[in-house]
């Protein structure tokens, strides 16, 4: 029972925020949604016996994904109401996205359910912790595809220097290496000045 | 399914409760306890004695953006060492040498943005 | 219905509540002290004398502040962003307290013993980071918006790194269960190996909690406060309490990790020494870090920006990811992984 009602309890929630996440008015109370949702997906997870994941789901999307959409929506110095008024035109590319992911979601659901991919999907041996059921395929048999994501993750962080980095000039920046080795013998000369003549 | 861990996450929901109730327990209480006697000059906001001379929430340094961006990665990076720090003793030197390889596809990103200056500050 | 829902989970829900209603007890009176003990150190390392007057040896003044706080008005200003303004501070002070639910006090004393203890503390402190970012946007403040940007930045800064150390951790004891890291037998050699780590762990969580020396986000010189400059009353009691508890978070943390718990320190054993509970090792451990948080505050001025960005991309980051591999390095070679 207490599994039921917990279930309906972040479904609801998750359900009820993903929709305030597309009509709040102001794009930040719409960022806090989207985090309350990222939390109550968590909280499935867990029912669904995923602890890790549910975890991981907190830590990198709440906790670093959701921060960067904060951002951004706190730098756009724009008026929401312009940003709003154009949104009609951006609605036949919405569904054509949203039809393909319902599509692939299909796609999925139903291989799940006709083949047997449900029973390889349990770790064989039920005394591991998920977390070490997940450690003793990802990086062995799952080999390539794990250096895969660590190619993906280095075009991100390249793309996002190649976008963002701007330098300015004229700002003085402290050179650690340079100011510790500069030699009282550099930098100052001793001048013996005679009265009347200057330097 | 076992559901016997599920257990353990019951007392973590119930505590959400309660620390949810108290936080707002202690602002109503303050709310009804205090005083209350706003008036327009106390509820503006805080500046050195003028009234402010713009909004507040101006754009800011796209360098605060960039440290966001390293930081999901790296923090990605931190969730693939988690189950990988646990199960090394099983999963022996090819394991070991898979980390260390994906490590140093990552040691040449940050190699790449130290040296284009994406973490000094001015 | 109900009696039949209260005779099967009555008996658990009720010491269950007790457990979590003992937890909040002890947590707020150790925050009022905490305030207490700092300010009586920070006096004594500056030769005065630090609250003296309320009570017998001013041991009643937290209680007075608490007092005072209460009874002050609630200021919403009228520029401000209102449910985010007022959730903020509750935000902060709810995962302050929620972290506490996973903490093991002593052997087998822990409300929740879940198996990815770690990850839920290190889940529960990422987000720290919301509660400052939505004061310093709601508030709608100069002060309180550069406030919270700055302090966004450096937790995040800072998290990367204690990530990295909390994994050289788990690469000597093999759990995620919080128990299994205290419990887990340590090597010398690994008690070598995690000792820079810990020096690490100890500085970052300085940074993680906006303590001096990196405590920009606030900087009374320049930012008047930072973040919390339009809060008062409550709100900014809750600030204040989430503060303190984050800090003793972070030293049972540090303890946990590092210390052995509630093991008794540096493996001593004994007819004489073993009758003292393990809580009592917890409580006295748990102090000597926070004792080092308000040394740290009295002795050194206040980093700079670009220092304290520094210092966490550009020295820990670097030296923490060598070090997982260093770790790891070592223990594949002598065979001694868990």
């Amino acid at each position: 029972m207490l599994y039921g009602i917990a279930f309906y309890l972040f479904a609801m929630v998750l359900v009820g925020s993903a929709i305030a996440v597309i009509t709040a008015k102001n794009p930040v109370h719409s960022v806090l949604f989207l985090i309350l949702a990222f939390f109550n997906a968590a909280g499935l997870m867990v029912l669904l016996g995923a602890e890790f994941i549910a975890m991981l789901l907190v830590i990198v999307y709440v906790g670093a994904v959701a921060v960067l959409f904060l951002f951004v929506v706190m730098m756009m110095d724009v008026s929401f109401a312009d940003l709003r008024s154009g949104a009609m035109k951006y609605v036949p590319i919405g569904v054509v996205v949203g039809g393909v992911l319902l599509f692939e979601l299909v796609i999925i659901y139903s291989g799940w359910k006709f083949s047997d991919a449900m029973e390889l999907a349990n770790p064989n041996d039920i005394s591991l912790t998920n977390t070490e059921a997940l450690g003793h395929i990802l990086y062995t048999k799952y080999f390539f595809i794990f250096q895969m994501s660590g190619l993906v993750l280095l075009v991100a962080m390249i793309g996002a220097i190649v976008l963002t980095l701007r330098k300015r000039s004229g700002v003085k920046r402290q050179k650690i290496y340079e100011q510790v080795n500069r030699k009282a013998s550099d930098v100052i000369e001793i001048h013996k000045v005679t009265p009347g003549t200057g330097v | 399914m076992s559901d016997s861990f599920l257990i353990e996450y019951l007392p973590i929901l119930i505590f959400f409760v309660i620390a949810g109730g108290a936080a707002i327990a202690a602002v109503a209480m303050s709310y009804m306890v205090g005083q209350q006697n706003p008036d327009p000059e106390k509820n503006s906001q805080y500046e050195c004695g003028f009234e402010a001379f713009a909004e507040s929430r101006s754009k800011f340094d796209v360098k605060f953006y960039l440290v966001a961006i390293l930081f999901i990665i790296f923090d990605l990076e931190i969730a693939f060492l988690f189950p990988w720090a646990i199960v090394l003793g099983d999963i022996g030197m090819f394991g070991f040498w898979s980390m260390v390889l994906f490590l140093g596809i990552l040691t040449v990103g940050f190699v790449y943005e130290w040296k284009k200056g994406a973490l000094d500050w001015e | 219905m109900i009696e039949e829902f209260i005779s099967t989970y009555g008996e658990y829900l009720f010491w269950t509540l007790l457990h979590i209603f003992v937890i909040l007890g002890v947590l707020l009176v150790s925050v009022a002290y905490l305030t207490y003990f700092e300010r009586k150190v920070m006096a004594a390392m500056q030769r005065r004398h630090g609250p003296m007057t309320v009570g017998p040896f001013g041991l009643l003044q937290p209680l007075a502040d608490g007092l005072k706080l209460l009874t002050k008005e609630t200021i919403l200003p009228t520029k401000a962003n209102k449910p985010v303004f007022i959730i903020a501070p509750m935000l902060t002070f709810f995962l302050a307290i929620v972290a506490w639910a996973v903490i093991p006090v002593d052997e087998n004393w822990v409300l929740a013993n879940i198996n990815v203890g770690i990850l839920y503390l290190f889940a529960i402190s990422s987000l720290g980071v919301y509660g400052i970012i939505m004061a310093g946007w709601a508030s709608n403040s100069r002060y309180a918006f550069l406030g919270g940007l700055r302090s966004a930045s450096q937790m995040v800064s800072y998290e990367v790194s204690m990530g990295l150390v909390i994994v050289t951790v788990l690469l000597c004891v093999g759990s995620l269960n919080l128990q299994e890291v205290v419990m887990a037998e340590r090597s010398f050699l690994m008690n070598i190996l995690l000792f820079p780590m810990m020096i690490v762990f100890l500085i970052s969580i300085l940074a993680e909690t906006n303590r001096a020396p990196f405590d920009l986000p606030e900087g009374e010189s320049e930012l008047t406060g930072g973040f919390m400059v339009e809060y008062s009353a409550m709100t900014f009691a809750l600030f204040f309490l989430g503060e303190y508890a984050n800090m003793i978070l972070m030293s049972a943390m540090t303890v946990i990790l590092f210390m052995g718990g509630w093991l008794a320190p540096f493996g001593i054993s004994g007819e004489w020494i073993d009758w003292v509970p393990g809580i009592v090792w917890f409580a006295l451990k748990v102090s000597a870090v926070l004792f080092f948080f308000i040394w740290a505050r009295a002795s050194f001025p206040r980093y700079r920006y670009d220092q304290l960005m520094r210092l966490g991309w550009k020295v820990f980051l670097p030296f923490t990811l060598v070090w997982v591999l260093v770790v790891s390095g070592a223990l594949i070679a002598t065979n001694s992984l868990p």
